[in-house]
C-alpha cells in the first residue's frame, strides 16, 4: 500500500472574524508525491494547522484545488486513506486510551483491528499499563502519544501530523522520532508533518517547507540529502546542523522581510 | 472530591437552618404559625401515615409514568432536532406551546377529551417535555468541536457524530434535564388529580385539606410530594455527578462556531416561522376534530377569533382580556429577572462554596414541588393579597430550573481554565468574571427560556388563588361562568405571551454574541 500523492494547487483561504478578513494563503501550491515525507515549519499562526485541516477538508478552501489521490479530501478521507494527529490532542474525555485508539475505525464502520494490533501500538507509543487509563488521568505528552497511536491505527496512506512531539521531552521526542521514521519506512504512507523543530523536520524529512507569515507563501522548499535508515548519530553530524542553521535562518524575523 | 470537612459543614448548615425552622414554629414567629415547627409537621404526618399511603402511591405512579414518558419524547425529539435542525425551527411554536400551556387551564380540556388517567400522566409528560429537551439540546450541540473534528476527519458524517460523540456528551446535559423534570412531573400529577376529580393523589388529598385552614397538613402534604420528587431528582443528580467528571475536557475548547447552522435566504426563513406560527392551531383543530367534542365546551382556534371579535361577547371580552394583560406581563417580567439572578447568585454561591449549595438544596427543591397551590394560601398569610406575594411565588418557581442548569454550566467548566488563572493568584471574584460567567453565558440563555414561562405559570397561580388581578383571575372567573370562550381565550393569550417572551431571550442572545 503506496502512499497517495497529496496536492495543493492555488489554495486561497480567508478567514473571516466579525468582519475582519484575514487572509492565510493567497496562491498556495504544494505537491507532496505519493511515500513523500514533507515537514512544514514557519512561525506561529501562519496557516500551518489551517494547511492541514484544509487537506482533511475540515476547511474548505475559496479557491484553488486540493487532492488526495485523486479525490477531494472530503472522499478520500472516507476510505480510511487518511490518518489524522491533531495539534491538541483531541481526545474523547469519557474514553480510555484503547477506546480513543479504536475511534477511527467506528468512525470509519470498518472491522476493528484485532486486539494485538493495538497493544503493539499503545507500546510504541510507551503506553503500556495505561491502555484503560481515561485522558483526565494522563499527562499532556501522554495524550499526545495517544493521538499518535491513534492517528497510525489504521495504517493510513496519508499521514497529517501537527506538532505530535510538541509536549514530550528531548529523550522522548528522539526515541518517537526513531519509531515514527521506522514506521514510515516500512509503509512509506504520504506524510505532512508540522513541526516547530527544525532538527526534527531535518531528521525526518526527505524535504522541508518553511512557510513565511501571513498570508503564508513558500520561504524555501529544501531536499533533505541524507541516506536512510537515519542513525540517531546523526544529529551529531556537522553536515546536519549546517542544514538546520541554513533552514533555522530563514525563520528569524529579519530574513522573512528580505526574502519575501 | 467532597472533603469529609465539607460534609460536616453542610450538615451543619443544615442542621441549623432546620433548628431555626423548629424555633420559628414553635414560637408562632411566622404570619401567626402559618409556618409550624418541623416537628409538629412530622408529627402530624406520622399520626396520618395510613391515610397518605394510597394518595403517594397513586402520585408515584402518575408522575412516574408521565416522568419516562415525557423523558422518552423529549431525547427523541433533541435528538430529531439535531440532526435536523429545521425541525426544531417548524415545530418551535409546539414546542413552546406545549410548555406554556397553563397547566390548570388545561386540566378540564384534558379530562373532557382525555380518560382521566391518561389526562393526568399527559399533564406530567407535558410538563416534564420540555426541560428535558431543552436541555439536551443543547448538551447535545455544546460539543468539544476538536472530537466533532475528529470525527470528520475519519470520513464521519452528522449520524456519526451524533452517536460517538454528542450523544454520550451530552449525558450530563439530559441528566440535569431529568433533575428538573422530576419535580415537573410530580407537580404535573398532582396539578391533574386537583382539577380531575381524581379519587386518590395528593392532590385529591390537598384539595381536601385546603379549606380546613390546617397549615401542618397542608405542609405534611407538600413534604410528600417532596420526597417523591426528590427521590427522582437525586437519582437524576447521582448520575449527573458521575458523568460529568469524565465528560470535562481536559483541555479549553473554543465555542462551537456559528457558521455550522446553514444560512437560509430571508423567504425562506419568514416561511419558517410561519409554518412554526401555525402548526399548533393546525395541531389544536386536529385535536378537537379526533376527539369529537361538542364546540361549546371545545373552542377552535376559528372559535377563538370568533368569541374575541365578531360575537356580542367580544367587546366587554376584548376590554377584560386587555386589563388582564396589563396586569399580569410586567410582574411576569420583573419576577423572572429577579428569578433568574437569584439563580444566579445561588449558582455563584454554590460554585464558590460548595458547602452552602448543598444545604440550600433541598429547600429549593421544596419550593419547587411544594404544589403551587399549597405554597400560594401559605404564601398569602406570609406576605399578604399584594404585589408582594406575586413575585414571591414567581421567583420561586422561576429560579430553581435556572439555577439547576447554571450550576451545570459551572461544573463543565475545564479544570485547566481555573489552574491557569490560579497560576496567577486571581482571587474567586477574578475567577468568576474571568472564567465563570463568560462559559456560563450559553446557560444563562438556556435558564432564562426555561424561566419565561414558568414565570409566566406563577404569576397566573397568583393571581388565581391570592391577588384577583390579571389573567389568572381571569382564568378562575371564566370557569366559575362557565365562560369556555374566555378559558380558551386566556390559554391562548398566556401562550402567545409566554412565546413572545421566549423569543425575546434569543434575540437578547444574539444581541450580546456581538
Ligand atoms: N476557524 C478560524 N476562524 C478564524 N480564524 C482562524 C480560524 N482558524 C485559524 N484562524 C487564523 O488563521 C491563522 C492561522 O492559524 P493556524 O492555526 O493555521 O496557525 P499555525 O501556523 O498552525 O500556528 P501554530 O504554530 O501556533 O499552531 C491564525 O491567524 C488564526 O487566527
Ligand atoms: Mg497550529
Amino acid at each position: 500500500m503506496q502512499g497517495l500523492p497529496l496536492s495543493f494547487v492555488d489554495v486561497e483561504k480567508t478567514f473571516h472574524i466579525k468582519g475582519q478578513a484575514l487572509t492565510v494563503f493567497e496562491q498556495l501550491t504544494l505537491d507532496c508525491p505519493g511515500g513523500s515525507f514533507t515537514a512544514l515549519l514557519g512561525p506561529s499562526g501562519c496557516g500551518k494547522s489551517t494547511l492541514l485541516r484544509l487537506a482533511l477538508e475540515l476547511e474548505t478552501a475559496d479557491a484553488g484545488s486540493i487532492l488526495v489521490g485523486d479525490e477531494r479530501p472530503s472522499a478520500a478521507r472516507k476510505t480510511g486513506a487518511v490518518g489524522v494527529a491533531f495539534q491538541d490532542a483531541a481526545l474523547l474525555p469519557w474514553r480510555n486510551v484503547e477506546d480513543n485508539i479504536l475511534l477511527p475505525f467506528q468512525v470509519l464502520g470498518t472491522k476493528p483491528p484485532d486486539p494485538e494490533h493495538i497493544g503493539k501500538l499503545i507500546r510504541l507509543v510507551g503506553l503500556e499499563g495505561f491502555e484503560k487509563a481515561r485522558p483526565e488521568e494522563l499527562s499532556g505528552g501522554m495524550r499526545q502519544r495517544v493521538a499518535i497511536a491513534r492517528s497510525l491505527a489504521t495504517e493510513p496512506r496519508v499521514l497529517l501530523m501537527d506538532e505530535p512531539f510538541g509536549a514530550l521531552d528531548l529523550i522522548l521526542r528522539r526515541q518517537m522520532n526513531l519509531e515514527l521514521q521506522r514506521i514510515w519506512s516500512a509503509a512509506r504512507p504520504t506524510t505532512l508533518l508540522i513541526t516547530h523543530g527544525v532538527d526534527e523536520a531535518v531528521y525526518l524529512a526527505d524535504r522541508v517547507i518553511v512557510l513565511s507569515a501571513r498570508p503564508a507563501e513558500i520561504l524555501a522548499d529544501i531536499t533533505i540529502p541524507f541516506a536512510r535508515p537515519r542513525a540517531p548519530e546523526l544529529l551529531r553530524d556537522p553536515q546536519f546542523h549546517k542544514l538546520c542553521d541554513e533552514i533555522g535562518a530563514y525563520l528569524e524575523p529579519q530574513q522573512n522581510q528580505t526574502e519575501a | 472530591m467532597k472533603s469529609r470537612h465539607d460534609t460536616l459543614g453542610t450538615a451543619a448548615l443544615l442542621l441549623l437552618i432546620l433548628i431555626a425552622w423548629e424555633v420559628a414554629g414553635q414560637l408562632r414567629l411566622v404570619a401567626d404559625g402559618t409556618l409550624p415547627a418541623l416537628s409538629a409537621i412530622l408529627t402530624r404526618l406520622f399520626a396520618e401515615r395510613s391515610d397518605y399511603w394510597p394518595h403517594i402511591l397513586a402520585t408515584l405512579e402518575t408522575s412516574g409514568l408521565g416522568f419516562i414518558i415525557g423523558n422518552l419524547i423529549a431525547v427523541a425529539a433533541a435528538l430529531v432536532f439535531c440532526l435536523w435542525p429545521i425541525g426544531e425551527r417548524l415545530l418551535r411554536g409546539v414546542n413552546i406551546a406545549a410548555f406554556a400551556v397553563p397547566p390548570i387551564a388545561i386540566v378540564p380540556v384534558l379530562v373532557i377529551a382525555l380518560d382521566g388517567d391518561v389526562a393526568r400522566i399527559t399533564l406530567a409528560a407535558l410538563l416534564v417535555y420540555f426541560p428535558t429537551m431543552t436541555a439536551t439540546l443543547a448538551g447535545l450541540r455544546e460539543v468539544d468541536p476538536r472530537s466533532l473534528d475528529l470525527v470528520s476527519a475519519y470520513g464521519g458524517g452528522k449520524l456519526k457524530a451524533l452517536l460517538l460523540v454528542r450523544l454520550r456528551a451530552a449525558v450530563p446535559a439530559i441528566m440535569s434535564g431529568f433533575q428538573v423534570a422530576a419535580p415537573a412531573a410530580v407537580l404535573g400529577a398532582i396539578l391533574a388529580e386537583f382539577g380531575s376529580g381524581a379519587r386518590w393523589g395528593l392532590g385529591t388529598f390537598l384539595l381536601g385539606s385546603l379549606g380546613r385552614g390546617e397549615p401542618d397538613r397542608l405542609w405534611g402534604i407538600g413534604l410528600a410530594a417532596t420526597a417523591i420528587a426528590g427521590v427522582g431528582y437525586g437519582l437524576a443528580a447521582l448520575a449527573a455527578q458521575w458523568t460529568t467528571g469524565r465528560n470535562r475536557a481536559v483541555t479549553i475548547a473554543p465555542p462551537p462556531s456559528e457558521s455550522t447552522s446553514p444560512q437560509v435566504e430571508r423567504w425562506r426563513r419568514s416561511l419558517l416561522t410561519l409554518i412554526a406560527v401555525l402548526l399548533p392551531f393546525l395541531f389544536w383543530q386536529m385535536l378537537l376534530l379526533a376527539g369529537d367534542l361538542s364546540p361549546i365546551i371545545a373552542k377552535t382556534p376559528l372559535g377563538v377569533l370568533d368569541y374575541l371579535f365578531f360575537s356580542n361577547a367580544s367587546p366587554s371580552a376584548q376590554s377584560r382580556l386587555l386589563q388582564a394583560l396589563s396586569e399580569t406581563i410586567p410582574i411576569t417580567i420583573g419576577g423572572m429577572f429577579i428569578g433568574l439572578a437569584v439563580a444566579f447568585l445561588l449558582a455563584l454561591l454554590s460554585f464558590a462554596t460548595p458547602v452552602v449549595m448543598r444545604a440550600l438544596l433541598p429547600f429549593a427543591l421544596v419550593t419547587q414541588t411544594m404544589p403551587l397551590v399549597a405554597l400560594t394560601p401559605l404564601a398569602v398569610l406570609i406576605f399578604g393579597r399584594g404585589i408582594t406575594v406575586t413575585l414571591v411565588i414567581t421567583i420561586s418557581v422561576t429560579f430553581f430550573a435556572a439555577f439547576v442548569l447554571l450550576a451545570q454550566g459551572f461544573a463543565l467548566i475545564p479544570r485547566p481554565a481555573f489552574d491557569l488563572v490560579d497560576a496567577y493568584g486571581a482571587s474567586t471574584l477574578q475567577k468568576l468574571r474571568l472564567i465563570a460567567i463568560p462559559a456560563s453565558r450559553k446557560w444563562l440563555f438556556v435558564a432564562a427560556r426555561l424561566a419565561m414561562p414558568k414565570a409566566l405559570l406563577g404569576v397566573m397561580i397568583a393571581e388565581w388563588l391570592a391577588t384577583g388581578k390579571g389573567l389568572g383571575n381571569l382564568l378562575n372567573q371564566s370557569r366559575g361562568y362557565l365562560d369556555y370562550g374566555m378559558i380558551w381565550t386566556v390559554a391562548v393569550v398566556s401562550v402567545l405571551v409566554a412565546i413572545a417572551l421566549y423569543q425575546l431571550t434569543y434575540t437578547a442572545e444574539r444581541l450580546t454574541e456581538r
